[in-house]
Parts: structure tokens; sequence; C-alpha cells
């Protein structure tokens, strides 16, 4: 346990040196993270207008809390380790890494969650800024504040993890690219990032409710929102947790598989 | 003219390497597909809610995501590669031969990489917007259409400065390759009309960011709803742009030979 | 009637202002409020003139100022003090007509586009050059014959070896049959075979064209292969300008003496510095007055079957040079 504590301390010196070197970068991605759930909460308010009010239940105010909650949410959760692995294995340097007597998600998730201390801050300075300005309605219950920790804890943990595992596909092919994408569509619209899931028409909601990529950002904006029901809330950790098990299953799978392949082929 | 049988020479070769890569061409083919997809798909489920959208009809912002497609595609195509490849190459040093070469060196490196695939984005672009335009039963009389033409070789103009700029930038900076992420983070905003944003959002993309003028203005010329105003401030930002970008990068190669060992 | 020389160089100077940081967190987040600076000096005064034709080489250890040089000769670096011309010109005004003439070619740095075959990647340098199509072809062939290109003109550059395409990076930068050819450590990094080659085309091009070559190197083979006449520079000071011959003598104070003696077991310190032992054959380092001397005892105390006098090698000379920078 020791030893990890010093990998992820070690990780944290790493990470925080690189982003004082490369400080654009960190502006950069902010900006995509900002701009997104902006553009939403524009057009969704746009309709909202359009449409005499409301549109399903969300007011413009609604649209502008959702949307400014799910950026917080999605930046809480989000990782980049698709495009680390594939730099990876393209590069060769994934080997030194494997030869480490740690397995290698240890150091990504200290780089993860470091990386993340420097930026949160400057999103919810952003996020702040974005509430003065679109004036959103915020109305949410005690308990589910509280249950906010636990929930997007879990949700990082299942997009970590079904990410992760994602990323491994590197080992197999070159054009990661082509998956990753088909992968970030389904996130888009299963996630409710392009609308509350509540505005899909039923098949799709179904659809969500399955699918894991709900309970990586929709769901605990939602229930910061104060917009789920406590059984609602117990339904969605327990899909979680589901997803959760499932993806370590199949993470262990894909990581050995891969192993195989990445030492056949030549490290 | 010199400019035109040198970009000939460029694109021919770039072109013909790229051609015996079919595999690239599917995948690219199956990125593009599922983009426009997850783009038209969003579309149906905001006006599954409303019948116009902030005075627009659902098909004017199906053509405007057309347009948006098209000049992502033409931007991918001929102005992102070389303006990637001219931050490697003031990184590495091969920019030293650019310059010992007897042409005028921001031509050379502006056009000496093509991504064609893309071209598959200009396709599916350009499709949709006719499709869109057909579905208006849209009078596309000889003004609107030569407004578009002319507005998007403004955008164009605009919008090759304003790259040419950043990537100029590595002459002082070391990771400018994320420079470059910036407009193709905000140029996301150009799929809906930039009018819907607050003024603060629309003041940034039509002149920090330059996506207004490539995306949202041909869609109002295409429309119908461009006024002249507009089209001539588009056309002054357009020539002082293309100056601004040929000075800054003058200053940068200066500032390169007397700093690179 | 003097013919103006191909390249004039008079009290170069170039200094480079240096961002300097030392590691560690807290000199990172310093470095965040306040920089600081350093100046080097990579040339520090140096002149010198070439004549049309001639192959010289420019010999310095690392970061001795002879890339830097050579970037001010072809106008890609401007000068903090001094004058330099080519064909003429002032280099950094970078006049078209003047670029015509140069090409610059760069050992570790390739010019020719990846992707594509070293074949496309002439197109375009007959493009940028304007070299007529007749005229092309002609120095095409040639190169291709000199160089043994054939097989590997179709080829994607990034599947050629790094002799294959350091051939087909020389033979781009000659189709427009430049005048001046500056050379930047054109054969690094390649084996001894290609390394010959080159040096070997290098040679026959300039004897069939007559272009002035300036040849920069570590490698002392490549200066004894290709020329005549060598400057040194060390610290961006010239040490040295004239023949290669006078370089060995002006710098060395000893002698290398080779005795073959049958075996090892002799100890021949008492005669000088023993360098080596190898079957038999003893190298002794002796300083130069000592050699007659030397020799003489040698020969009259023992059973010696061979003895040879030798200046040492030019490397070991210019290696001393190097580090104690003799005058």
């Amino acid at each position: 346990m020791r030893g990890l504590a010093g990998i992820y301390a070690q990780q944290f010196k790493v990470t925080m040196a690189s982003f004082i070197q490369y400080r654009a970068a960190l502006v950069i991605w902010l900006i995509g993270h900002v701009l997104e759930p902006l553009i939403y909460l524009v057009v969704w308010s746009t309709v909202s207008r359009s449409a005499g009010g409301s549109v399903g239940g969300f007011t413009a105010a609604d649209f502008a809390a959702y949307f400014i909650v799910l950026m917080i949410v999605n930046h809480m959760t989000y990782t980049w380790i698709m495009y680390e692995y594939e730099y990876r294995v393209r590069q060769g340097t994934l080997s030194p890494d494997l030869l480490r007597p740690v397995h290698p998600i240890h150091s990504d998730i200290a780089d993860n969650l470091t990386s993340k201390l420097i930026t949160l801050p400057g999103m919810l300075v952003i996020a702040v800024s974005l509430g003065f300005i679109f004036r959103p309605a915020l109305h949410t219950v005690l308990w589910a504040i509280a249950a906010f920790i636990p929930v997007v804890l879990l949700a990082f943990a299942v997009r970590f993890v079904i990410e992760w595992t994602l990323a491994l596909a590197a080992f197999w092919t070159i054009r990661t690219s082509a998956l990753n994408q088909m992968y970030f569509m389904a996130m888009l619209f299963f996630s409710g990032q392009i609308a509350p899931l509540e505005l899909l028409p039923h098949p799709l909601r179904v659809i969500a409710f399955v699918l894991p990529f709900r309970w990586t950002i929709g769901f605990p904006t939602e229930l910061l929102l104060g917009r789920l029901t406590p059984t609602q809330t117990l339904t969605g950790m327990g899909m979680q947790a589901a997803w959760l098990a499932a993806g370590l299953v199949l993470m262990r799978v894909v990581w050995r598989a891969g192993l195989k392949v990445y030492s056949a082929v030549g490290a | 003219m010199r400019f035109l049988r040198l970009l000939f020479v460029f694109w021919r070769i770039g072109i013909l390497g790229e051609l015996s890569y079919r595999s690239n061409f599917i995948f690219h083919l199956l990125e593009s597909v599922l983009e426009l997809g997850t783009a038209l798909a969003g579309l149906a489920v905001v006006f599954s809610h409303t019948s116009t959208l902030g005075g627009w009809r659902p098909d004017e912002i199906v053509a405007l995501v057309g347009i948006y497609f098209l000049v992502s595609g033409a931007i991918r195509m001929v102005i992102q590669p070389s303006m990637e490849r001219l931050i490697e190459a003031v990184h590495e040093g091969t920019l030293d031969f650019t310059l010992t070469k007897p042409e005028d060196a921001q031509l050379l490196v502006s056009i000496q990489k093509v991504e064609v695939w893309s071209i598959t984005d200009i396709v599916l672009g350009a499709g949709v917007l006719v499709v869109a335009l057909v579905r208006l039963g849209a009078n596309v009389g000889l003004w609107e259409a030569a407004a578009f033409a002319a507005s998007l070789v403004a955008g164009a103009v605009i919008v090759y400065s304003f790259w040419l700029m950043l990537a100029t930038l590595a002459f002082w900076f070391v990771r400018v390759e994320n420079m470059l992420q910036i407009f193709s983070s905000m140029y996301e905003a150009g799929r809906w009309p930039v009018g819907f944003y607050p003024r603060w959002l629309r003041f940034m993309l039509t002149f920090l960011i330059p996506v207004a003028f490539a995306t949202t203005v041909p869609a109002q010329a295409l429309a119908g709803r461009l006024s002249w105003p507009t089209l001539a401030g588009a056309f002054a930002l357009a020539a002082m742009l293309a100056v601004l970008s040929r000075v800054f990068w003058r200053v940068g190669v200066r500032r390169y030979s007397s700093a690179s060992s | 009637m003097a013919i103006s020389p191909a390249v004039d160089i008079h009290d170069l100077h170039k200094t480079f202002v240096v961002p300097e940081r030392e590691g560690g967190m807290r000199a990172a987040l310093a470095s965040l409020v306040r920089r600081r600076k350093q100046e080097v000096k990579a040339v520090d005064g140096i002149s010198f003139v070439l004549s049309p034709g001639e192959i010289v080489g420019f010999l310095g250890p690392n970061g001795a100022g002879k890339t830097t040089t050579l970037k001010m000769l072809s106008g890609l670096l401007h000068p903090t003090a001094g004058t330099v011309t080519v064909l003429g010109y002032v280099p950094w005004e970078r006049d078209r007509g003047f670029l015509r003439r140069i090409t610059l070619v760069m050992g570790q740095r390739n010019q020719l586009v990846w992707d594509i075959p070293p074949i496309d990647s002439f197109e375009l340098n007959r493009a940028v050059y304007r070299v007529p199509a007749a005229e092309y072809r002609r120095t095409l062939d040639e190169l291709t014959e000199l160089l043994e290109l054939g097989p590997l003109l179709k080829k994607p550059v990034r599947n050629l070896s790094l002799g294959e395409r350091m051939k087909c990076e020389v033979a781009a930068a000659l189709l427009h049959r430049p005048q001046v050819v500056f050379l930047d450590e054109p054969t690094i990094g390649l084996d001894v075979t290609m390394q010959r080659r080159i040096r070997g085309f290098i040679s026959e091009h300039n004897r069939r064209h007559g272009a002035t070559v300036l040849l920069t190197s570590h490698y002392m083979a490549d200066v004894e292969a290709l020329c005549r006449r060598v400057i040194v520079i060390h610290h961006g000071r010239l040490l040295f300008d004239g023949d290669l011959a006078k370089l060995v003598e002006r710098f060395t104070s000893h002698k290398t003496i080779v005795v073959s003696l049958g075996d090892c077991g002799a100890d021949l310190s008492p005669y000088g510095e023993v360098v080596s032992c190898t079957d038999g054959d003893v190298t002794l380092r002796v300083p130069k007055s000592e050699t007659a001397r030397v020799t003489g005892r040698l020969l009259a105390d023992l059973p010696v079957m061979d003895l040879t006098v030798e200046d040492p090698p030019i490397e070991e000379v210019i290696d001393r040079v190097f580090r104690e920078e003799l005058s």
C-alpha cells in the first residue's frame, strides 16, 4: 500500500510540473469543456423561448442550471486516456510502463486526478460566472447534495474503467479514432449532453437507461439538480454499481488479451 | 500565374500520394458519417420540441449544418495539415529548408500538405446543403448564390489568416499544436446560427475566433438574410487579416532568423 | 584581375540570448514569474574567404559554431555583427537570385517529404527552383547514376534506410545545380561504406561542376578525404585556416613510433609513453624533438623487426587542439 501511495505522490509531482510548463494546453482544454454545454444551453433556451416558455418541464432557467451542472460533472468525470494510449502504443513508450511491477492504471488514475486538482477550480469559477450570466434556477434538496458525492465518485469510476478499457483497443489497431468517434457519439446522446434525457423520445430513453453513459454524467447531474426521487437515485446507484462491476470484468479480460497481443507483435 | 502553378504541383503530388490508401478513405468516411449523423440527430431532437428556432426554420438550420461540414472539410483538407506541418517544421528546424528556397516562404508552408480524405466532409456537407435547399424550395437566385460564393471566399481568407497567425506563434512558444485546437473547439459553435448566442459570445465568435464568417454568414447569404453591411464587413475583415497575418508571419520569421541555433 | 570570392566573411559575430532554468519545482514556479537569460557567444569574430570551386572543410567539436556560421552563410540567421557576402549577395536579404544558386544539406534533418517517393519531392523542388524540363532530366539522370538511386526513387521515403535517404537528400539538394553547396554534417549516423560513397560523390560532383563546397563535420575522415583546405573553429573562434598537412605539423608536438617486437612482454616505458600493444606491435608516443634519439636507442637495444615513425592520427591532433586550445 505504501508503494501505491508513493506512485500517486510521484505522479502528482510529474503532472504538476508538466502543467506549469505547458499552461496553454490547459486553457484550450477548458475551452472545449465549457463551450459544448454552453452551446446546448443557448440552443435549448432558445427552444424554450420559441416554444412559449418551457419545453418538457424545462424553462430557460432550468436548462441553464442543467447544463452548467452538467459541465462540472462532465469535467469531474472525464478522461483522455484513449488518446494517451494510442500515443503510447504508437511511440512505443508503453513498454517501459509494462515493465514496472505495478499495474499502469494507477499512474493513469493519479495523473487524471492531479490534472483535475488544477483545472477544477478554474471550471468552478467559470461555472459561477456562467451562473451570473444565465441566471439558472437552482432548487435542490440536502439529501441530494449528500448523495451526490458517492454518486459522482461512482460515475468517475464507471467512466474511467470503461474508457480505460476502450483505450486498450490501441493494442489491436491504430485506427482507434473511428472507434473513439463511435463512443463519443453514443456518449453525447445517451449521457444527456445533447439534451436532458427526459426530452428524448421514449425508445431512446429506454436505451439510455440500459447503457452506461447516463450513469456517468446525466444521472449525477439530475440528482444534484433535485430532479430525482430517492427511489430513482437508489436505482441509479444500482446501475452504476452494475456497470462498474461489468466494466472491471471486461477490463481484466481485455487487458490480458491486449498484453498477449502487444508482446506477440513486439514491445 | 506562379502561385497557381505551385499550388497545382504541391496538391497534385499530395493527393496522388494518398490515393493508394483506400482504407484511410473508408475510415474517414465512417467518421464523417458518424459526425454528421450525430449533428442531424441532435437537430431532430431539438426540432421535435419546436417548429422554428429563433426565427430559423428547420431546413435552414440543416443547410447551416451542411455549410458547417463543407467548410470544416475544406479547413481539414487544405489549411490544417499545412499549419500543423509548419509548427513541426519550426520546432524540428526543417523550416530552414523552406527558408533557403527561392520562393515566398509563406506560400510554401501554406500549400505543403493536403489531407485528401477530408473531401468526404466537403462532399457530405455539400450533399446535406443541397438536400436542405431543395426541401426549402428555396429561391436561390443569382444574388443569393453570388453573395454565398463571395462570403465563402471572404470566410476562407479570414479562416486561413487566423490559422496562419496561430501557427506563427510556434516561433515564440513550444506547445502551439494545442493553440490550433482553439479554433476546432470554438468552431463547434458554428453549427448553430451565431445570432443565438449571447452578445459576448457572439463577439468572440465573430472577431476573436472567426467562426461566424465561416458558417453563419454564408448560410445567411443563401437564405437571403445577409445584409450588405455584413458582407462588406466580411471583406474588410478578410483584407485586414490577410495583411495582419502576413506582417505577423514576417515578424516570426525574423525572430526565427535571429534566435535559432 | 582577381576572381571574386564565392564566400567572403569578415569579423563575423553571433550572440544568442538563452533562457536558463534549473530543475525542480521551485525553479519551475519561479520561471512563471521571471525568466533568467544568459548570453551565448556562438561565433566570436571569424573571417575567411572561399574561392569558387574550393572544397573546404569546416572542422570543430559540437557547439563550436560551425552550424551557426553555415546558417549565416545561407541566410537563415542574421549575424550580430560583421559582414558576409556569398556570390556577391548578402545572404539574409534572401534575394531570389541568391537562393537559386545555393543549397543546404543537413545531416540530421530531411527536406524530403516523408510519405511520398523521392522522385515526387524532386518534382516539388524542380517546380520551386524553376528548373527547365530538359535540364532537370539531365541532372536527374546524372545524379541517379552517380548515387545509384535507380531502385530508390519510387519508394516512399519512410521505407528507405538512413543511408538511402541521405543519398536522396543530397540529390534533391543538387537538382538545381547550385554554385555554392553547404553541407552540414552530411555523413553523420551513416555506416562507413555509405560515408565513403557520399564523399566520393561530393568529390566527383565538384570535379565535374566546380561548385564551391563548404563541409562541416566532426569526422576527420570526411575532411581528410575531400578537403585540401581546412578551417578549424572552436568556441566560436578560428584556430586554423590552411592546408590539412600544415594543420598536423602545426599542432603536433609529438610523433608516434610503432615498433614490431613479436610479443608484448617487454616494458618500453623508459623510451616514451606507451599507448598500446597489439600482437607485438607497440605504439609509443614521443616528443618530436626526441624522435631521432629514441628511434636510435630502440634499434640498438631491442630485437626490432619493424619500425615506423608516424604523425599521430589527425583525430588525436584535433582532439588535443580542442581540449587544450593550442595556438
